[in-house]
């Protein structure tokens, strides 16, 4: 199985639902009709390997302003995703069987287990269903609400439980002690154009703003752009109304 | 009285043996705890292993192995058995490397103690708190907030921007934990989900880990549902549990195999259907006596003195038969008892005589043996002699009496026997030489000190057990290194001395991993030479502003890392005794043992390659590496020892016990001559097949001579009147037979500790029969009307 491994926390994104280059080029033609989560569930179901740059926005009361990531996600393998940044500083992470390795310059790679964020352990299988196309699997974690059109849609994934799945209920309580309350994850949104997975929104409660993710086309549209309002709205809107 | 009423009697005393042994059961406490059975220690080693250890730290430990289900099924039970075990009282660790160990202890760490993170990792030994290395480590914090990881590590920034707590629950970690899958241990194959629990219990309370092991198993049931998944369980505790019951499970299953025959040999021997109640009455009251005494005198009893203990009273089954034997018509039950007084009680009281030298021996287990056979025979005999005569049935009180001396079988079997030669002196003497040189020049040693081989693991356990080890990284249980001080911070200071040597054993491969108490708790020493390097408030505080120059960092957010610094600098030293009731304390109080004038640390390794390496290296820092299992065996030795010398002063008593009641230098000889070439026989073939001797032979070859004793007493009182003879025959073959019988069903068992105590014991009858017929026995004299045996021993005595 896919290890889902995708995310250690909710800002970590499914990235590998993104398109191939060449299938980013054939828009869809079928336009302007409401869409299901099952068309889209099935536009997103990628082969490997696959590559995207991304442009990452992350928010900490820690900091004087936000932090803008941009890099590339690669899906090489179908059990290994790569998340490289690059700007403003070089990191690369590998998610392999449970486990991330994170290589920093000048210093050696770490590895960890993905266990250490047990909420995330039905993330991480929903994310594998997710890719794999398998609707039933990701009704098992979350329910799913679409919107838009073809060429505009988004997706929302509200977990089914607020709480974690009870095989990690133990460990939850643990992590929970150290986030604080409200740590657990609210939604997540995708806003994408056809085949194309364009913007990852997460939400956690508790926390005012998403997380964002922008992939692909969004990405590339965001240049040096990184003003949250800006950034926003190319997630949330169309490459055409650009 | 009647036959009913003698019934009756024999019933009530059964009854009456019901409820004595009812009694016991509940006032006797059964250990087995070695140090109930040992002699006191000598060495250093045993006496660290005696007052000290009990056993090592990794003889806790439980590895469990779930398997036979798809991994994440396996993954989902091993997730619930840790829920079920966590909060148990019997155990002190549960690990499924879910919430890795590390993070878990560090939740469990009261706030308080929080501070002292600054003063337990080495952080402070490499790098001083200056602006550069702040910097540096805020650099490396701002990628943190922009990896995966930064909803877990935002909220610690504030009090801790250097993540010492991380640091921290890493050095808790196990040095070498398995591969996870699905958050649990699994085993490389990824078949396996594993366990490490260690149990409250010490490994060698066998009560203790039953009952650990029972509630695994319940909680894994429970877990388990209707999923094909297995659990198996390895480790010192869970095999003493599965031996211990395998050899129960035998041992009683032999028991009742026995009881039929025994049953059976006096039903066939007697043509009464009552024999066996009578002939089983002494024995069970002896039993029972036994028990009784050592339970009143002692704290508890060892499990081993109870099976020696048992065996060795096994000679009381012969009282009632030599009664019932010697019972013949117009003579009173009651007269018979006291004409055979004499000779069995000189067999007695030779015997508890003998007993009374374990006495003196200073081992507390022989001292309980002693207590219990010399109750226990004494009160067989006893009651052979003023009880059981009122239950046997004679013509004359309206029974029916059975007389060997009227059985055409017996006088054919006389008539064969007569016609065996006799054993001469020099014959004698010559068998004795031969068994002497065969015994003491074959090959092997003669001895075998490892009683964990009397009740061997089943192979393929053992090998799941270091297949279990190698994966989990569990602790040798075998050697352990040990550093002693004359207090916990001397120990403490001692081990880190010792950690670059084991550092450096690590990275030669000589030691897999190792584990030790300094490096959960440093010693105050280099608690305060840490505290020394920590910045004062004011210094901290422009180093961390310089840092905070140019950074993505907002300046006001560090408050809490100030304060910290300034906890820690100001703290008293982090003591074992700070940590009660934390997750730390069991790990620490495991490795760091505390005494009132001394303290000892102990470092557990594992993947031990080469003892003597390792034993030479950590040498010059005062460590020594300890071998339990030589510590044990030289135990067993000196219990051996001790037992040896108590039996050669028991020969010398033995041998003036029989003068002093036969008077007679050649019935002395004859008497003794049989038990003493039995002894040298069974060793003989003993050595001459390779067995190496252990203390179960040992205890084999005094009951064997106990029996021998009685034999050769017992013909000896028959004289050379043929009657006489025939029901003194009568009697030591029906003896000789229980026995042989009782004991060859024993010999047959897979276990080898009962198969020692049955073969050898076997073998001791049917020399001691053998020889007792070609040494001990008159010509007989065919003069009818025989006069009554009770004249006879009249005359003798």
């Amino acid at each position: 199985m896919w290890v889902a491994g995708v995310l250690l926390t909710g800002a970590w994104q499914p990235v590998a639902a993104t398109e191939p280059a060449a299938r980013q080029a054939t828009p869809t033609p079928t336009s302007s009709t409401a869409v299901s989560a099952d068309w889209i569930i099935g536009k997103l179901a990628q082969p490997v390997p696959m590559r995207t740059a991304f442009v990452e926005l992350r928010e900490s009361r820690m900091l004087k302003n936000p932090l803008r990531l941009s890099g590339e996600y690669r899906r090489p393998d179908e059990d290994v995703l790569v998340r490289e940044v690059r700007a403003p500083y070089a990191e690369t992470t590998t998610i392999r069987g449970g486990a991330a390795t994170i290589e920093r310059s000048g210093k050696p790679p770490r590895t960890f287990s993905l266990s250490r964020a047990p909420e995330l352990a039905g993330l991480q299988a929903s994310f594998g269903a997710l890719l794999s196309g398998d609707r039933a699997a990701l009704s098992e974690y979350y329910t799913t609400r679409s919107g838009g059109t073809r060429e505009r849609w988004t997706l929302t994934l509200t977990p089914r439980v607020a709480t974690t799945p009870p095989s990690t209920a133990s460990t939850s309580a643990t992590l929970k002690a150290r986030t604080g309350p409200g740590s657990g994850l609210r939604d997540i949104t995708l806003y994408g154009q056809g085949a194309e997975l364009r913007c990852i929104e997460t939400r956690m409660a508790g926390d005012p703003e998403p997380q964002r993710t922008l992939l692909a086309s969004a990405a590339h549209a965001a240049g040096r752009v990184d003003d949250p309002a800006r950034l926003a709205a190319l997630c949330h809107v169309g490459v055409s109304a650009r | 009285m009647s036959p009913a009423r003698r019934l009756a009697l024999a019933l009530a005393w059964l009854g009456l043996l019901l409820v004595a042994g009812w009694w016991i059961g509940q006032h006797l406490q059964v250990s087995g705890d070695l140090r109930k059975f040992m002699p006191s220690a000598r060495t250093p080693e045993q006496k660290l292993l005696i007052d000290e250890l009990g056993e090592g730290p990794g003889s806790r430990l439980l590895l469990l192995a779930l398997s036979g289900d798809d991994p994440e099924t396996l993954a989902g039970q091993s997730t619930a058995l840790v829920e079920a075990l966590a909060g148990d009282e019997h155990f002190t660790l549960v690990a499924n490397g879910a919430a890795s160990a590390g993070e878990a202890m560090l939740e469990a760490i009261p706030e308080r103690l929080r501070p002292y993170r600054y003063l337990l990792t080495p952080t402070l030994d490499r790098h001083a708190f200056d602006a550069a290395w702040l910097a540096d480590q805020l650099d490396a914090r701002l990628q943190d907030l922009g990896s995966p990881a930064a909803a877990l590590i935002e909220p610690l920034l504030p009090a801790d921007p250097t993540l010492e707590v991380l640091a921290l629950a890493e050095s808790w970690q196990p040095e070498h934990a398995p591969q996870q899958l699905h958050d649990v241990w699994f085993d490389r194959a990824g078949e396996k989900a594993l366990l490490a629990v260690q149990t409250t219990a010490a490994g060698f309370d066998p009560g203790g880990q039953q009952v650990a092991v029972g509630i695994i198993e319940r909680a894994f049931a429970q877990a388990r549902g209707d999923s094909s998944a297995q659990l198996t369980m390895t480790g010192p505790g869970a095999f003493s549990v599965e031996v211990g019951g395998r050899t129960q499970r035998e041992a009683s299953f032999i028991g009742t195999l026995d009881g039929l025959v025994f049953a059976l040999l006096l039903l066939i021997a007697y043509r009464s259907w009552k024999a066996p109640l009578l002939g089983a009455l002494p024995l069970a009251s002896g039993g029972l006596a036994g028990l009784g005494a050592v339970a009143l005198g002692f704290d508890g009893v060892h499990g081993i003195t109870i099976a020696f203990g048992f065996t060795l009273i096994g000679v009381a089954q012969d009282y009632p038969i030599h009664l019932i034997s010697h019972q013949r018509p117009g003579l009173s039950p009651w007269d018979n008892a006291r004409a055979l007084w004499p000779t069995l009680g000189t067999g007695v009281v030779a015997t508890c005589i003998a007993y009374l030298t374990f006495v003196v021996s200073g081992v507390e287990g022989l001292k309980q043996l002693a207590v219990f056979t010399i109750a226990g025979l004494g009160v067989a005999a006893l009651t052979t002699r003023f009880l059981l005569p009122g239950l046997i049935d004679t013509a004359e009180n309206g029974g029916k009496l059975y007389d060997a001396a009227a059985s055409p079988a017996m006088a054919w079997l006389w008539t064969k026997f007569a016609s065996w030669p006799r054993l001469g002196v020099v014959a004698g003497l010559g068998l004795a030489l031969a068994s002497v040189a065969v015994a003491g020049f074959a090959p092997g040693s003669f001895w075998q000190n490892d009683l964990s081989r009397l009740t061997p693991v089943p192979e393929h356990l053992l090998a799941l057990d270091g297949e279990l080890r190698g994966e989990l990284g569990a602790p040798d249980v075998r050697y352990l290194i040990v550093l002693q001080a004359d207090d916990a911070e001397l120990a403490l200071q001692a081990s880190e001395r010792l950690q670059p040597v084991l550092q450096r054993l690590r990275a030669d491969g000589r030691v897999r991993s190792f584990d030790l108490a300094s490096r959960y708790l440093p010693s105050a020493a280099t608690q305060r030479a840490r505290q020394m390097r920590l910045p004062d408030a004011p210094t901290l505080r422009t180093a961390l502003e310089d840092a905070l120059v140019d950074s993505p960092f907002r300046s006001d957010v560090f408050e809490p890392f100030l304060a910290d610094v300034a906890t820690a600098r100001q703290a008293p030293p982090l003591t074992a005794a700070d940590l009660a009731g934390t997750p730390l304390a069991a790990r620490i109080d495991g490795l760091l043992l505390r005494g009132d004038h001394q303290a000892t640390a102990l470092v557990a390794l594992s993947g031990l390659g080469d003892p003597v390496a390792v034993a030479h290296a950590i040498e010059p820092f005062g460590a020594q590496l300890l071998d339990l299992k030589q510590a044990s065996e030289s135990l067993v030795a000196e219990y051996r020892v001790r037992l040896l010398w108590a039996l050669a002063l028991a020969a010398l008593l033995l041998v003036a016990t029989v003068w002093v009641a036969l008077r007679d230098f050649r019935r002395v000889l004859r008497v003794l001559a049989p038990m003493a070439l039995t002894t040298l026989l069974m060793l003989a073939v003993l050595r001459g097949l390779g067995v190496e001797l252990n203390l179960f032979h040992l205890v084999a070859l005094i009951l064997a001579a106990g029996l021998g004793l009685d034999y050769g007493l017992f013909f000896d009182h028959a004289g050379d009147d043929r009657d006489s003879q025939l029901r003194a025959l009568h009697a030591i073959v029906v003896c000789s037979l229980a026995t042989l019988l009782v004991f060859a069903l024993l010999a047959t068992s897979s276990i080898p500790v009962l198969q020692a105590i049955g073969s050898t014991v076997a073998m001791g009858v049917l020399f001691n029969f053998v020889l007792a017929l070609l040494i001990v026995r008159q010509t007989a004299v065919d003069r009818p009307p025989a006069p009554s045996s009770r004249d006879l021993a009249r005359s003798r005595l």
